[in-house]
């Protein structure tokens, strides 16, 4: 059952405020405006459904993500996306561990916007993904352990991939620019 | 926490911008930035990228009319919804009042009333899941679409499912299968928001969509239609699952598939 606070508050109290973040989220998954929206519009059916399941103790940002992402999985998009494995997540042996920034790196300019919207777009989805629910949405890394369904480990690790990436490209795209 | 001559190692320096040292690790960190000018550099310089970040990740705004499409389905849903409690709560408290002869009538149609409500709110409830099951034996026809383990051994199939769902399941051997009826492959998928597992057959010509899920007590499950969009849905549960299939075949045949997937469950 919700717990006491979200008891008195309704579900569209709870949900509206996240529209834009659900739709901003679900767009970045399919990368397809209308394919964005069904998923927003499937996840609140879902998620209104099954609210009298929702863990009081629970985060409810992180719940309806959890459903936002499930949902989109199970899209045909989010089907033809879950038969790339990627290596990275199977690739601790070898794994380019983010190193420590040189004093060049730490200078990188952040104020070219499309350069990092760049950088985003070739990250690698799982990457992004957990980049994105971190950064923009500010979810802890447990919550996002669960919305992703993977270790707290392996959250911390994609974070420090996916920031040692953009990194990378960021420094890359401003050598070329000199 | 730190590495080489002392510094913050990657993973502490991460969490502590992203909030998520513990109390002790945090203020070891912060005793350590304070004296170390290269680790304080390297923290400001990860803020700015996270905060850079957090700007340009805010990226893809809907539309004016996709929030206000959004907006009024999010409303009336939940409308909807507050409107079947409202009726469940009032016909729950009119049994501790005090009922006049006067009241039976309207005390009947509130009971019909909810009866009536209920009854087409399963209706919608079987039919949407009814949608999602179809949608997802479609998505398994489409050409390129590759199941993501693919073999007709039920050795290989069930132990790929290990540590990818909650739950566990029995599949049956090859000759314990109905006449033409053989494995696929599976797929790990989601129905009604929960992890499945999704067994692919096929009988004869025709492709089959097994959903297995963990059985609730949810009757929604087990009174979906038998058809949907030309499609026949079996369903059947056990002690611990809830068994879907949906296919094109022969309803005989595709009941077969289920009753050997049944008696598999037993088979321990």
């Amino acid at each position: 059952m919700p717990s006491t606070a979200t008891q008195s508050a309704s579900f569209e109290e709870l949900a509206l405020p996240l529209l834009v973040s659900l739709y901003n989220h679900a767009f970045w998954l399919a990368r397809n405006r209308a394919e964005a929206e069904d998923i927003v519009q499937e996840t609140l059916s879902k998620a209104l459904r099954a609210f009298d399941s929702f863990q009081a103790s629970t985060n409810f940002k992180a719940w309806i993500f959890c459903i936002l992402r499930n949902t989109f999985l199970t899209s045909r998009t989010g089907i033809a996306a879950s038969r790339t494995v990627f290596l990275e997540d199977y690739a601790s042996a070898f794994e380019i561990v983010a190193a420590d920034p040189s004093p060049e790196e730490i200078v990188i300019r952040l104020d070219d916007q499309e350069t990092l919207q760049a950088a985003l777009d070739q990250l690698q989805p799982l990457l992004r993904e957990a980049l994105l629910l971190c950064d923009v949405e500010e979810i802890k890394y447990k919550d996002i352990a669960a919305i992703l369904g993977v270790p707290i480990g392996t959250v911390m690790s994609r974070i420090s991939r996916a920031r040692h990436a953009l990194r990378q490209h960021l420094i890359l795209q401003h050598g070329k620019s000199q | 926490m730190t590495q080489g001559i002392g510094h913050l190692d990657p993973g502490t320096l991460n969490a502590f911008i992203d909030g998520e040292l513990p109390a002790g690790e945090l203020q070891e960190a912060q005793r350590h930035l304070n004296g170390c000018h290269s680790c304080a550099l390297r923290v400001l310089s990860a803020t700015q990228l996270k905060a850079a970040t957090a700007h340009a990740g805010h990226r893809f705004s809907p539309t004016a009319e996709t929030l206000a499409r959004l907006t009024a389905q999010l409303h009336s849903r939940s409308e909807t919804q507050k409107t079947a409690r409202s009726y469940s709560i009032g016909s729950m408290s009119i049994g501790r009042m005090s009922i006049g002869p006067m009241a039976w009538a309207a005390l009947a149609a509130a009971v019909l009333l909810v009866v009536s409500f209920l009854g087409w709110r399963q209706i919608h409830q079987t039919n949407t899941l009814a949608a999602e099951l179809v949608d997802q034996h479609l998505a398994t026809l489409a050409s390129g679409a590759t199941p993501q383990v693919i073999s007709t051994d039920r050795h290989t199939v069930k132990p790929w499912f290990q540590g990818r769902l909650p739950f566990s399941f029995n599949l049956p051997d090859a000759v314990a299968l109905p006449p033409d009826t053989s494995l696929r492959g599976a797929d790990l998928t989601y129905f009604n928001g929960e992890p499945a597992a999704l067994l692919l057959f096929s009988i004869h010509k025709h492709q089959v969509s097994v959903f297995l899920t963990q059985r609730v007590n949810d009757p929604i499950l087990t009174a979906l239609p038998s058809t949907h969009e030309g499609f026949t849905i079996e369903s059947a549960t056990t002690r611990e699952l809830c068994i879907l299939a949906v296919s094109d075949v022969n309803p005989a045949d595709l009941d077969l598939l289920v009753a050997s997937l049944v008696r598999a469950q037993s088979n321990s």
